[in-house]
């Protein structure tokens, strides 16, 4: 039934794009979305919006943090060393 | 522990920095705090670094490390409603629209997210409750498996699920709205021209 085919693939539409399922679901859904041009569409959008959170969020540590950070490691490797 | 183990789970370690400060931006959505909240965090690491087994998950115990302390220090302060974890998969399998949109609306949509900038992503993303938001971020700019999630977060990866679902929905909603606004804005500000 194609309609079945179509709820099985847009209910595991995440767990497809997230690489979650196993490799025979992987390889069902995957011809399904072959064949099927609206839930092929809804792949492409998830996808995106992935690629578009993944893209937004690249942030360099501040310098600042970076030296205190290293400074609290210092200290802590300080105090370990004088305990044993 | 020998010298060198310690080194390597420093080095290893402080490879993490520049993500777990995405991270807590993220979470803290404040510069501050995101930097007081990964030197917490970086603390509490290596005070705690005999528990950590080398050669397993190091990032993933950060992770955990960092929004256990988020959970614990900063949530409190601010005053959002505690969401309960009624979060079932079967409450997802539910919410699961297994609909098509026409092609015609996929083709529109997928234009406009284009269209968006970093910055309103950014801020979609921002507007989603902390645990809706975490989830996200984990799995689509970390790349963590759902039950590296539900570790990190200390939850059944059912509720992970559900979290996803329902953050990506709720994100995939917003997006849609920023991007009508964007073209009622460019609309008029063509029709002013």
């Amino acid at each position: 039934m194609p309609k079945r085919q179509c709820e099985e693939a847009l209910n595991k539409l995440f767990e497809y794009i997230d690489g979650e399922l196993s490799d025979e679901e992987l390889l069902r859904i995957g011809s399904h979305l072959k064949e099927c041009p609206p839930c092929e569409a809804e792949r492409r959008i998830n996808e995106k919006i992935r690629l578009l959170v993944s893209k937004a969020h690249t942030s360099k540590a501040p310098h600042q943090l970076r030296e205190r950070v290293l400074s609290t490691i210092q200290m802590a490797r300080e105090e370990s060393h004088h305990s044993t | 522990m020998s010298d060198n183990t310690n080194l390597d789970f420093e080095v290893e370690a402080l490879s993490y920095m520049d993500q777990l400060y995405a991270a807590a931006l993220r979470m803290t959505r404040n510069s501050a705090d995101a930097e007081d909240l990964v030197q917490e965090t970086y603390a509490k690491a290596f005070a705690a670094q005999d528990k950590f087994t080398l050669g397993t998950n190091l990032k993933a115990w950060l992770y955990r490390i960092q929004t256990n302390a988020f959970i614990n220090s900063y949530r409190k302060k601010q005053r959002e409603p505690k969401r309960t974890d009624a979060d079932t998969v079967e409450d997802w399998q539910l919410a699961a629209a297994a609909e098509h949109q026409s092609a015609g609306l996929a083709s529109a949509e997928e234009q406009a997210l284009d269209a968006l900038g970093d910055n309103t992503i950014r801020d979609a993303l921002a507007e989603l409750s902390d645990d809706f938001r975490m989830a996200v971020y984990l799995s689509d700019v970390e790349g963590f498996a759902y039950k590296e999630i539900a570790e990190i977060m200390d939850t059944p990866v059912g509720t992970v699920m559900s979290r996803l679902h329902r953050g990506r929905r709720m994100l995939r909603d917003k997006l849609r709205d920023y991007a009508a606004e964007q073209g009622i804005r460019d609309y008029r500000a063509e029709a002013q021209s």
